[in-house]
């Protein structure tokens, strides 16, 4: 499942729908709202695009390392302290490509899906600085 | 001809989104985002720095491939085309 949407899943639900024959590591990230002194979390995305990406990168990491299943869930919207906002599931064979493989996503996410968040707080709202890897906007 | 132009995160809250604007055949990249930027100087000056060049860190899609800042004032629009213009991303 490879999806941007405003409601939260299951975690359970999608460990036991992604677990079949040969799996024998499941690694789960989950990226949640972190109080930094804000009341809220505003997220946004360049929707067609960044799921596109989200597409490919899955694509990739399961070549490259050998995965088994992927699923990666992105929030968008408004979310509160401790919401999750990005859960990438990954099984594997084993816990190298697993770990490995799930690593590889988020950092990919981090720097390569038009994706953004604004922290809100009592005073208004602060963008999180994205990271500058692209050069002139070029693809990494 | 009919472009849209799409605006994201605080580029967005300064300029607006999902903008339609006529323009004339021939018209490049950067020269129609500048036009648009301009309706507000602390959009544009988000945009563009103090020579009218893209700072380095905006990015720009057209039809949702990557456009480098560079080849924008000789990439044409075209009918029927999205542009997207955004900071760095932050996702995750």
């Amino acid at each position: 499942m490879i999806a941007i949407q405003t409601d939260d899943v299951d975690i359970g639900d999608l460990i036991t729908a992604a677990k079949r024959r040969g799996t024998g590591a499941v690694v789960v990230f989950d990226g949640v709202v972190r109080d930094d002194d804000i009341t809220e979390m505003e997220l946004e995305a360049y929707e067609d695009v960044a799921t596109q990406e989200l597409e490919n990168i899955a694509k990739k990491a399961t070549e490259q390392f050998k995965l088994l299943h992927v699923d990666i869930i992105h929030r968008i919207g408004r979310l509160s302290v401790g919401e999750n906002i990005l859960i990438i599931l990954v099984t594997a064979g084993h816990r190298e490509e697993a770990y490995a493989g799930s690593r590889f996503i988020i950092e990919a996410i981090k720097t390569g899906v038009p994706i953004w968040k604004k922290e809100l707080t009592k005073d208004g709202g602060r963008w999180v600085p994205g990271e500058h890897g692209h050069g002139s906007g070029k693809p990494r | 001809m009919t472009v849209k132009i799409r605006f994201f995160a605080r580029f967005r809250e300064l300029l607006g989104t999902d903008i339609i604007t006529e323009v004339v055949a021939g018209t490049m990249l950067t020269s129609l985002i500048t036009t648009i930027a301009k309706r507000n100087p602390e959009g544009y000056a988000a945009i563009f720095d103090e020579n009218g060049a893209f700072h380095e860190f905006v990015i720009l899609m057209k039809n949702g491939r990557r456009i480098d800042i560079i080849d924008a004032a000789k990439t044409p629009v075209e009918d029927g085309d999205e542009i997207a213009v955004f900071p760095p991303v932050a996702g995750g």
